[in-house]
Protein backbone atom coordinates (compact mmCIF):
# COMPACT_ATOMS: atom_id res chain seq x y z
CA UNK A 1 0.00 0.00 0.00
CA UNK A 2 3.23 2.52 0.98
CA UNK A 3 3.76 2.55 -2.63
CA UNK A 4 0.71 3.86 -4.14
CA UNK A 5 0.35 6.73 -5.82
CA UNK A 6 -3.05 7.15 -5.84
CA UNK A 7 -5.13 7.29 -2.46
CA UNK A 8 -8.59 6.83 -3.80
CA UNK A 9 -10.85 4.68 -1.66
CA UNK A 10 -12.49 2.02 -4.33
CA UNK A 11 -14.37 0.40 -1.84
CA UNK A 12 -15.75 1.28 1.69
CA UNK A 13 -17.29 -1.08 4.17
CA UNK A 14 -18.50 -0.01 7.63
CA UNK A 15 -19.78 -2.56 10.30
CA UNK A 16 -21.08 -5.04 7.57
CA UNK A 17 -23.60 -7.33 9.17
CA UNK A 18 -25.37 -10.80 7.33
CA UNK A 19 -26.94 -13.22 8.82
CA UNK A 20 -28.64 -16.71 7.23
CA UNK A 21 -31.70 -17.36 9.35
CA UNK A 22 -30.02 -17.45 13.01
CA UNK A 23 -26.33 -17.76 11.77
CA UNK A 24 -24.84 -14.82 11.96
CA UNK A 25 -21.90 -15.18 9.41
CA UNK A 26 -20.68 -11.29 9.34
CA UNK A 27 -20.34 -9.46 12.93
CA UNK A 28 -19.57 -6.01 11.79
CA UNK A 29 -16.91 -5.93 8.88
CA UNK A 30 -15.37 -2.47 8.39
CA UNK A 31 -12.90 -2.40 5.41
CA UNK A 32 -11.37 0.19 3.22
CA UNK A 33 -9.95 -0.86 0.09
CA UNK A 34 -7.84 1.93 -2.51
CA UNK A 35 -6.56 1.91 -5.87
CA UNK A 36 -4.24 -0.29 -7.27
CA UNK A 37 -4.07 -2.23 -3.82
CA UNK A 38 -4.38 -6.18 -3.98
CA UNK A 39 -6.43 -7.59 -0.77
CA UNK A 40 -5.94 -11.18 -0.02
CA UNK A 41 -8.72 -12.24 1.97
CA UNK A 42 -8.07 -15.46 4.07
CA UNK A 43 -9.57 -17.60 6.83
CA UNK A 44 -11.25 -20.96 7.25
CA UNK A 45 -13.95 -22.60 5.37
CA UNK A 46 -17.25 -21.18 6.67
CA UNK A 47 -15.58 -18.08 7.66
CA UNK A 48 -17.57 -15.24 6.02
CA UNK A 49 -14.96 -14.87 3.95
CA UNK A 50 -16.81 -15.91 0.60
CA UNK A 51 -19.89 -13.91 1.79
CA UNK A 52 -18.56 -11.12 2.80
CA UNK A 53 -17.01 -10.70 -0.97
CA UNK A 54 -20.68 -11.66 -2.31
CA UNK A 55 -21.83 -8.74 -0.30
CA UNK A 56 -19.21 -6.54 -2.04
CA UNK A 57 -21.88 -6.58 -5.45
CA UNK A 58 -24.87 -7.58 -4.05
CA UNK A 59 -24.90 -11.58 -4.89
CA UNK A 60 -26.06 -11.67 -0.98
CA UNK A 61 -27.57 -8.69 0.67
CA UNK A 62 -26.55 -7.04 3.88
CA UNK A 63 -28.77 -6.68 6.66
CA UNK A 64 -27.29 -3.76 8.46
CA UNK A 65 -23.76 -2.03 7.09
CA UNK A 66 -22.90 0.73 4.57
CA UNK A 67 -21.54 -0.19 1.43
CA UNK A 68 -19.39 2.62 -0.70
CA UNK A 69 -18.23 1.61 -4.27
CA UNK A 70 -15.96 4.88 -5.99
CA UNK A 71 -17.87 7.18 -3.80
CA UNK A 72 -21.50 6.26 -4.06
CA UNK A 73 -23.51 4.33 -1.45
CA UNK A 74 -24.68 1.41 -2.34
CA UNK A 75 -26.27 0.54 0.76
CA UNK A 76 -26.64 2.27 4.12
CA UNK A 77 -28.64 1.98 7.25
CA UNK A 78 -32.03 3.72 7.91
CA UNK A 79 -33.22 5.04 11.16
CA UNK A 80 -34.27 1.47 12.11
CA UNK A 81 -30.49 0.08 11.52
CA UNK A 82 -31.46 -2.21 8.87
CA UNK A 83 -29.54 -1.72 5.68
CA UNK A 84 -31.32 0.04 2.15
CA UNK A 85 -30.31 -0.82 -0.87
CA UNK A 86 -30.26 2.31 -3.68
CA UNK A 87 -32.56 1.27 -6.59
CA UNK A 88 -32.04 -1.89 -9.08
CA UNK A 89 -31.10 0.51 -11.44
CA UNK A 90 -28.96 2.58 -9.61
CA UNK A 91 -27.47 -0.49 -8.22
CA UNK A 92 -26.05 -1.71 -11.22
CA UNK A 93 -24.24 1.39 -12.30
CA UNK A 94 -22.62 1.24 -9.14
CA UNK A 95 -21.52 -1.92 -9.40
CA UNK A 96 -20.48 -1.50 -13.34
CA UNK A 97 -17.22 -0.48 -12.35
CA UNK A 98 -16.72 -4.48 -10.78
CA UNK A 99 -15.98 -7.31 -12.30
CA UNK A 100 -16.02 -10.90 -10.40
CA UNK A 101 -14.34 -14.52 -11.40
CA UNK A 102 -15.91 -17.65 -9.59
CA UNK A 103 -14.78 -20.68 -8.02
CA UNK A 104 -17.09 -22.46 -10.67
CA UNK A 105 -15.81 -20.35 -13.78
CA UNK A 106 -20.11 -19.88 -14.17
CA UNK A 107 -19.42 -18.95 -18.16
CA UNK A 108 -21.80 -19.16 -20.89
CA UNK A 109 -21.97 -23.12 -22.11
CA UNK A 110 -23.97 -22.10 -25.09
CA UNK A 111 -21.51 -19.28 -26.54
CA UNK A 112 -18.23 -19.60 -27.86
CA UNK A 113 -15.08 -18.47 -25.49
CA UNK A 114 -15.35 -14.87 -27.74
CA UNK A 115 -18.98 -14.85 -27.28
CA UNK A 116 -18.62 -15.10 -23.84
CA UNK A 117 -16.36 -11.82 -23.95
CA UNK A 118 -18.63 -9.93 -26.16
CA UNK A 119 -21.81 -10.86 -24.90
CA UNK A 120 -21.82 -8.05 -22.07
CA UNK A 121 -20.32 -5.46 -23.47
CA UNK A 122 -22.63 -5.56 -26.90
CA UNK A 123 -25.44 -6.41 -24.24
CA UNK A 124 -25.12 -4.21 -21.24
CA UNK A 125 -22.70 -1.29 -22.82
CA UNK A 126 -24.56 -1.58 -26.14
CA UNK A 127 -21.39 -1.17 -27.61
CA UNK A 128 -20.99 -2.36 -31.50
CA UNK A 129 -19.41 -5.64 -31.83
CA UNK A 130 -16.70 -4.69 -34.47
CA UNK A 131 -15.51 -2.59 -31.74
CA UNK A 132 -15.12 -5.41 -28.78
CA UNK A 133 -13.88 -8.01 -31.14
CA UNK A 134 -10.22 -6.22 -31.27
CA UNK A 135 -10.27 -5.78 -27.20
CA UNK A 136 -11.56 -9.04 -26.44
CA UNK A 137 -9.23 -10.93 -28.48
CA UNK A 138 -6.22 -8.86 -27.15
CA UNK A 139 -7.79 -10.09 -23.94
CA UNK A 140 -7.69 -13.72 -24.61
CA UNK A 141 -3.98 -13.30 -25.94
CA UNK A 142 -2.82 -11.88 -22.90
CA UNK A 143 -4.46 -15.06 -21.17
CA UNK A 144 -2.98 -17.05 -23.68
CA UNK A 145 -5.92 -18.49 -25.52
CA UNK A 146 -6.67 -16.66 -28.66
CA UNK A 147 -6.42 -19.71 -30.35
CA UNK A 148 -9.32 -21.54 -28.51
CA UNK A 149 -12.08 -18.49 -29.33
CA UNK A 150 -14.10 -20.09 -31.24
CA UNK A 151 -14.55 -23.44 -29.25
CA UNK A 152 -17.41 -24.20 -26.82
CA UNK A 153 -16.29 -23.80 -22.85
CA UNK A 154 -16.60 -27.50 -22.37
CA UNK A 155 -13.77 -28.46 -24.38
CA UNK A 156 -11.97 -26.64 -22.07
CA UNK A 157 -9.74 -27.73 -18.86
CA UNK A 158 -10.77 -25.77 -15.62
CA UNK A 159 -7.32 -23.56 -16.23
CA UNK A 160 -8.57 -22.33 -19.35
CA UNK A 161 -11.98 -21.97 -18.51
CA UNK A 162 -11.31 -19.75 -15.44
CA UNK A 163 -8.69 -17.59 -17.34
CA UNK A 164 -11.19 -17.01 -20.04
CA UNK A 165 -13.59 -16.32 -17.11
CA UNK A 166 -11.26 -13.74 -16.42
CA UNK A 167 -10.71 -12.01 -19.50
CA UNK A 168 -14.42 -11.83 -19.75
CA UNK A 169 -14.56 -9.85 -16.38
CA UNK A 170 -11.82 -7.45 -17.72
CA UNK A 171 -13.69 -7.02 -20.80
CA UNK A 172 -16.13 -4.76 -19.11
CA UNK A 173 -13.33 -2.59 -18.25
CA UNK A 174 -13.73 -3.02 -14.29
CA UNK A 175 -12.06 -0.86 -11.52
CA UNK A 176 -12.21 -3.74 -8.96
CA UNK A 177 -11.96 -7.30 -9.78
CA UNK A 178 -13.51 -9.70 -7.01
CA UNK A 179 -12.16 -13.14 -6.95
CA UNK A 180 -14.16 -15.77 -5.11
CA UNK A 181 -11.64 -18.63 -4.37
CA UNK A 182 -10.88 -18.87 -8.27
CA UNK A 183 -8.56 -22.03 -8.00
CA UNK A 184 -10.24 -23.86 -5.58
CA UNK A 185 -12.07 -25.75 -8.12
CA UNK A 186 -8.99 -26.58 -9.98
CA UNK A 187 -6.65 -29.83 -10.23
CA UNK A 188 -3.63 -28.73 -8.11
CA UNK A 189 -1.63 -28.95 -11.79
CA UNK A 190 -4.05 -26.25 -13.47
CA UNK A 191 -3.52 -23.48 -10.31
CA UNK A 192 -0.39 -22.49 -11.32
CA UNK A 193 -1.72 -20.97 -15.11
CA UNK A 194 -4.47 -18.89 -13.19
CA UNK A 195 -2.59 -17.33 -10.36
CA UNK A 196 -0.05 -16.17 -13.00
CA UNK A 197 -2.63 -14.76 -15.32
CA UNK A 198 -3.80 -13.05 -11.67
CA UNK A 199 -0.13 -11.96 -10.64
CA UNK A 200 -0.38 -10.45 -14.28
CA UNK A 201 -2.93 -8.63 -13.48
CA UNK A 202 -1.87 -7.58 -9.86
CA UNK A 203 1.71 -6.21 -11.73
CA UNK A 204 -0.60 -3.82 -13.48
CA UNK A 205 -2.34 -2.30 -10.89
CA UNK A 206 -5.47 -3.82 -11.31
CA UNK A 207 -7.44 -3.57 -7.98
CA UNK A 208 -8.71 -6.55 -6.92
CA UNK A 209 -9.79 -8.76 -3.90
CA UNK A 210 -9.15 -12.44 -3.86
CA UNK A 211 -10.93 -14.78 -1.33
CA UNK A 212 -7.97 -17.76 -1.47
CA UNK A 213 -6.64 -20.38 0.02
CA UNK A 214 -3.31 -19.77 -2.04
CA UNK A 215 -1.10 -19.15 0.69
CA UNK A 216 1.92 -18.65 -1.23
CA UNK A 217 -0.34 -16.09 -3.65
CA UNK A 218 -1.27 -14.11 -0.91
CA UNK A 219 2.12 -13.43 0.52
CA UNK A 220 3.84 -12.52 -2.85
CA UNK A 221 0.88 -11.08 -4.92
CA UNK A 222 -1.19 -9.03 -2.56
CA UNK A 223 -0.17 -6.24 -0.72
CA UNK A 224 -2.81 -6.23 1.92
CA UNK A 225 -3.81 -9.26 3.65
CA UNK A 226 -7.25 -10.09 5.88
CA UNK A 227 -7.72 -12.43 8.30
CA UNK A 228 -11.16 -13.26 8.79
CA UNK A 229 -12.67 -15.56 11.51
CA UNK A 230 -16.24 -16.38 12.38
CA UNK A 231 -17.29 -13.44 10.73
CA UNK A 232 -14.68 -10.93 12.42
CA UNK A 233 -11.58 -9.33 10.97
CA UNK A 234 -9.07 -10.70 13.18
CA UNK A 235 -6.00 -9.27 12.08
CA UNK A 236 -5.06 -7.30 8.95
CA UNK A 237 -1.49 -5.45 7.14
CA UNK A 238 0.95 -6.15 5.07
CA UNK A 239 1.73 -9.69 4.15
CA UNK A 240 4.70 -9.47 6.24
CA UNK A 241 2.75 -7.99 9.51
CA UNK A 242 -0.18 -11.09 9.18
CA UNK A 243 1.68 -13.69 7.88
CA UNK A 244 4.76 -13.66 8.93
CA UNK A 245 4.94 -11.84 12.00
CA UNK A 246 1.04 -12.42 13.07
CA UNK A 247 0.07 -11.30 16.51
CA UNK A 248 -3.43 -12.85 17.57
CA UNK A 249 -3.27 -16.50 18.29
CA UNK A 250 -6.27 -17.33 15.93
CA UNK A 251 -4.17 -16.24 12.78
CA UNK A 252 -1.52 -18.26 14.24
CA UNK A 253 -3.21 -21.17 14.55
CA UNK A 254 -4.66 -20.55 11.14
CA UNK A 255 -1.16 -20.46 9.50
CA UNK A 256 0.41 -23.32 11.17
CA UNK A 257 -2.71 -25.00 9.96
CA UNK A 258 -2.47 -24.33 6.69
CA UNK A 259 1.53 -25.30 5.90
CA UNK B 1 -56.97 -50.13 -57.29
CA UNK B 2 -58.57 -47.20 -58.23
CA UNK B 3 -60.68 -47.10 -55.51
CA UNK B 4 -57.62 -47.23 -52.88
CA UNK B 5 -56.07 -43.88 -54.75
CA UNK B 6 -59.48 -42.46 -54.56
CA UNK B 7 -59.61 -43.01 -50.88
CA UNK B 8 -56.39 -41.86 -50.45
CA UNK B 9 -56.87 -38.60 -52.10
CA UNK B 10 -59.93 -38.11 -49.46
CA UNK B 11 -57.54 -38.87 -46.69
CA UNK B 12 -55.09 -36.03 -48.01
CA UNK B 13 -57.70 -33.68 -47.66
CA UNK B 14 -58.51 -34.91 -43.94
CA UNK B 15 -54.88 -34.70 -43.23
CA UNK B 16 -54.35 -31.50 -44.24
CA UNK B 17 -57.14 -30.17 -41.31
CA UNK B 18 -55.05 -32.27 -39.24
CA UNK B 19 -52.18 -30.28 -40.25
CA UNK B 20 -53.57 -27.43 -39.93
CA UNK B 21 -54.59 -27.85 -36.39
CA UNK B 22 -51.08 -29.22 -35.41
CA UNK B 23 -49.09 -26.04 -36.78
CA UNK B 24 -51.76 -23.55 -35.45
CA UNK B 25 -51.66 -24.85 -32.30
CA UNK B 26 -48.03 -25.60 -31.75
CA UNK B 27 -47.10 -22.27 -32.83
CA UNK B 28 -49.40 -20.60 -30.45
CA UNK B 29 -49.15 -23.05 -27.21
CA UNK B 30 -44.96 -22.82 -27.08
CA UNK B 31 -44.86 -18.77 -26.85
CA UNK B 32 -48.02 -19.28 -24.63
CA UNK B 33 -46.39 -21.75 -22.55
CA UNK B 34 -42.96 -19.91 -21.98
CA UNK B 35 -44.69 -16.33 -20.88
CA UNK B 36 -46.77 -19.49 -18.38
CA UNK B 37 -43.95 -20.58 -17.27
CA UNK B 38 -42.29 -17.58 -16.37
CA UNK B 39 -45.43 -16.12 -15.02
CA UNK B 40 -45.29 -19.63 -12.79
CA UNK B 41 -42.24 -18.54 -11.74
CA UNK B 42 -42.22 -15.15 -11.19
CA UNK B 43 -41.87 -13.04 -8.01
CA UNK B 44 -45.39 -11.93 -8.55
CA UNK B 45 -47.53 -13.41 -5.95
CA UNK B 46 -50.89 -13.31 -8.25
CA UNK B 47 -49.55 -13.59 -11.49
CA UNK B 48 -48.26 -16.98 -10.14
CA UNK B 49 -50.94 -18.31 -8.17
CA UNK B 50 -52.70 -17.57 -11.55
CA UNK B 51 -51.01 -19.74 -13.58
CA UNK B 52 -50.49 -22.49 -10.80
CA UNK B 53 -54.81 -22.59 -10.97
CA UNK B 54 -54.61 -22.02 -14.56
CA UNK B 55 -52.12 -25.51 -15.31
CA UNK B 56 -53.94 -27.30 -12.65
CA UNK B 57 -57.08 -26.82 -14.71
CA UNK B 58 -55.90 -27.56 -17.73
CA UNK B 59 -54.21 -30.52 -16.67
CA UNK B 60 -56.86 -31.98 -14.63
CA UNK B 61 -59.13 -32.58 -16.89
CA UNK B 62 -59.63 -34.44 -20.64
CA UNK B 63 -58.82 -32.32 -23.39
CA UNK B 64 -61.95 -34.14 -24.90
CA UNK B 65 -64.45 -32.22 -21.94
CA UNK B 66 -62.15 -28.72 -22.98
CA UNK B 67 -63.53 -29.63 -26.44
CA UNK B 68 -66.47 -30.15 -25.89
CA UNK B 69 -66.71 -27.08 -23.64
CA UNK B 70 -65.35 -24.70 -25.67
CA UNK B 71 -67.66 -26.20 -28.44
CA UNK B 72 -71.02 -26.57 -26.90
CA UNK B 73 -71.04 -24.41 -23.64
CA UNK B 74 -69.23 -20.96 -24.70
CA UNK B 75 -72.17 -20.60 -27.45
CA UNK B 76 -75.11 -20.74 -24.43
CA UNK B 77 -73.24 -17.96 -23.09
CA UNK B 78 -73.20 -16.28 -26.30
CA UNK B 79 -69.75 -16.84 -27.05
CA UNK B 80 -70.28 -18.15 -30.91
CA UNK B 81 -66.59 -19.19 -32.76
CA UNK B 82 -66.27 -20.88 -36.22
CA UNK B 83 -65.70 -24.17 -35.59
CA UNK B 84 -61.83 -24.34 -36.05
CA UNK B 85 -61.33 -21.71 -34.02
CA UNK B 86 -62.89 -23.13 -31.37
CA UNK B 87 -60.95 -26.40 -31.47
CA UNK B 88 -58.21 -24.19 -32.02
CA UNK B 89 -58.55 -22.41 -28.68
CA UNK B 90 -59.20 -25.55 -26.78
CA UNK B 91 -55.83 -27.66 -28.30
CA UNK B 92 -54.12 -24.24 -27.68
CA UNK B 93 -54.50 -23.46 -23.85
CA UNK B 94 -54.31 -27.39 -23.15
CA UNK B 95 -50.85 -27.73 -24.97
CA UNK B 96 -49.91 -24.26 -23.65
CA UNK B 97 -50.22 -25.80 -19.89
CA UNK B 98 -48.25 -29.08 -20.69
CA UNK B 99 -45.37 -26.99 -22.31
CA UNK B 100 -45.16 -24.41 -19.53
CA UNK B 101 -44.53 -27.35 -17.02
CA UNK B 102 -41.99 -28.31 -19.56
CA UNK B 103 -40.34 -25.43 -19.41
CA UNK B 104 -40.75 -24.52 -16.02
CA UNK B 105 -38.86 -27.47 -14.85
CA UNK B 106 -36.27 -26.47 -18.05
CA UNK B 107 -35.86 -22.98 -16.70
CA UNK B 108 -35.27 -24.22 -12.61
CA UNK B 109 -32.64 -26.97 -14.04
CA UNK B 110 -30.31 -23.97 -14.73
CA UNK B 111 -27.52 -23.66 -12.54
CA UNK B 112 -27.56 -20.70 -9.80
CA UNK B 113 -24.03 -19.67 -11.14
CA UNK B 114 -25.15 -18.90 -14.82
CA UNK B 115 -27.70 -15.92 -12.84
CA UNK B 116 -24.71 -14.78 -11.01
CA UNK B 117 -22.46 -14.89 -13.60
CA UNK B 118 -24.86 -12.73 -15.53
CA UNK B 119 -25.29 -10.36 -13.21
CA UNK B 120 -22.33 -9.29 -12.28
CA UNK B 121 -21.62 -8.44 -15.54
CA UNK B 122 -24.26 -6.09 -15.43
CA UNK B 123 -27.40 -7.46 -17.25
CA UNK B 124 -30.88 -6.82 -16.43
CA UNK B 125 -33.13 -10.24 -15.35
CA UNK B 126 -34.97 -9.79 -18.70
CA UNK B 127 -31.64 -10.15 -20.72
CA UNK B 128 -30.19 -13.00 -18.05
CA UNK B 129 -33.85 -14.92 -19.39
CA UNK B 130 -33.55 -14.23 -23.25
CA UNK B 131 -29.93 -14.00 -23.51
CA UNK B 132 -28.41 -16.79 -21.14
CA UNK B 133 -31.64 -18.80 -19.38
CA UNK B 134 -33.87 -19.38 -21.91
CA UNK B 135 -31.18 -20.84 -24.97
CA UNK B 136 -29.61 -22.82 -22.27
CA UNK B 137 -33.02 -24.21 -21.36
CA UNK B 138 -34.14 -25.52 -25.00
CA UNK B 139 -31.84 -27.69 -24.80
CA UNK B 140 -32.90 -29.78 -22.02
CA UNK B 141 -36.30 -29.53 -22.76
CA UNK B 142 -36.25 -30.73 -26.43
CA UNK B 143 -36.79 -34.52 -25.41
CA UNK B 144 -39.97 -33.97 -23.22
CA UNK B 145 -41.19 -31.11 -26.49
CA UNK B 146 -40.86 -33.58 -28.85
CA UNK B 147 -42.85 -36.22 -26.88
CA UNK B 148 -45.64 -33.49 -26.40
CA UNK B 149 -45.82 -32.48 -30.29
CA UNK B 150 -46.12 -36.39 -31.32
CA UNK B 151 -48.90 -36.59 -28.34
CA UNK B 152 -50.81 -34.06 -30.29
CA UNK B 153 -50.37 -35.11 -33.90
CA UNK B 154 -52.18 -37.79 -32.48
CA UNK B 155 -54.44 -35.75 -30.09
CA UNK B 156 -56.11 -33.78 -32.88
CA UNK B 157 -58.29 -36.97 -33.98
CA UNK B 158 -60.41 -35.36 -30.93
CA UNK B 159 -61.91 -32.98 -33.63
CA UNK B 160 -64.01 -35.87 -34.73
CA UNK B 161 -66.63 -34.77 -32.08
CA UNK B 162 -66.35 -31.31 -33.48
CA UNK B 163 -67.86 -32.70 -37.02
CA UNK B 164 -64.43 -31.40 -38.13
CA UNK B 165 -63.09 -33.19 -41.56
CA UNK B 166 -60.02 -34.50 -39.88
CA UNK B 167 -57.55 -37.55 -41.15
CA UNK B 168 -59.17 -39.99 -38.78
CA UNK B 169 -63.22 -39.21 -39.59
CA UNK B 170 -62.42 -39.04 -43.14
CA UNK B 171 -61.11 -42.75 -42.48
CA UNK B 172 -64.33 -43.13 -40.45
CA UNK B 173 -66.65 -42.42 -42.95
CA UNK B 174 -65.18 -44.01 -45.63
CA UNK B 175 -65.13 -47.77 -43.54
CA UNK B 176 -68.51 -46.56 -42.70
CA UNK B 177 -70.07 -46.67 -45.93
CA UNK B 178 -67.59 -49.05 -47.67
CA UNK B 179 -67.46 -52.08 -45.29
CA UNK B 180 -63.67 -51.56 -45.39
CA UNK B 181 -61.01 -51.36 -43.51
CA UNK B 182 -58.39 -50.25 -45.80
CA UNK B 183 -58.81 -46.72 -44.39
CA UNK B 184 -57.91 -47.55 -41.03
CA UNK B 185 -54.57 -48.73 -42.09
CA UNK B 186 -53.99 -45.75 -44.51
CA UNK B 187 -54.96 -43.34 -41.59
CA UNK B 188 -52.04 -44.91 -39.36
CA UNK B 189 -49.52 -44.73 -42.25
CA UNK B 190 -50.33 -41.19 -42.42
CA UNK B 191 -49.70 -40.81 -38.94
CA UNK B 192 -46.68 -42.68 -38.80
CA UNK B 193 -45.28 -40.64 -41.86
CA UNK B 194 -46.03 -37.40 -39.53
CA UNK B 195 -44.43 -38.75 -36.27
CA UNK B 196 -41.80 -40.10 -38.42
CA UNK B 197 -40.71 -36.54 -39.79
CA UNK B 198 -41.24 -34.89 -36.41
CA UNK B 199 -38.96 -37.87 -34.61
CA UNK B 200 -35.99 -36.54 -37.27
CA UNK B 201 -36.90 -33.03 -36.93
CA UNK B 202 -36.22 -33.67 -33.39
CA UNK B 203 -32.97 -35.52 -33.65
CA UNK B 204 -31.67 -33.07 -35.73
CA UNK B 205 -32.44 -30.05 -33.46
CA UNK B 206 -31.22 -32.25 -30.47
CA UNK B 207 -27.83 -32.37 -32.52
CA UNK B 208 -27.80 -28.56 -32.90
CA UNK B 209 -28.23 -27.56 -29.30
CA UNK B 210 -26.36 -30.18 -27.98
CA UNK B 211 -23.37 -28.97 -29.96
CA UNK B 212 -21.82 -27.09 -27.44
CA UNK B 213 -21.71 -30.21 -25.29
CA UNK B 214 -18.66 -31.70 -27.51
Amino acid sequence: MGNTTDNEVMLRLTQIHKRFGDLEVLKGIDLELRKGEVMAIIGTSGSGKSTLLRCINRLEEIDAGRIEIKGRVLAQNNSDNVAEYVTDKEARDILSCTGMVFQQFNLFPHMTVLENLLEAPIQVQKRKREDVIPEAEILLKKVGLLEKKDWYPSRLSGGQQQRVAIARALCMKPDIMLFDEPTSALDPELTGEVLRTMRELAEERMTMIVVTHEMNFAHEAANHVVFVEKGVIVEQGTPQMVMDNPQEERTKAFLKNML
Amino acid sequence: MDNLLHTVVLMLEGTQVTLQIFFVTLVLSLPLGLMAALGRISDFRILSRFMEFYIWLMRGTPLMLQLLFVYFALPMVGIMLPDIVAALLAFTLNYAAYFAEIFRAGIQSIDRGQYEAAKTLGMTHKQTMSRIIIPQMIRYVLPPVSNETINLVKDTSLIYILAMNDLLRVARTIVQREFDMTPFIVAAVFYLIMTAVLTWGFKKLEAYYGKYDR
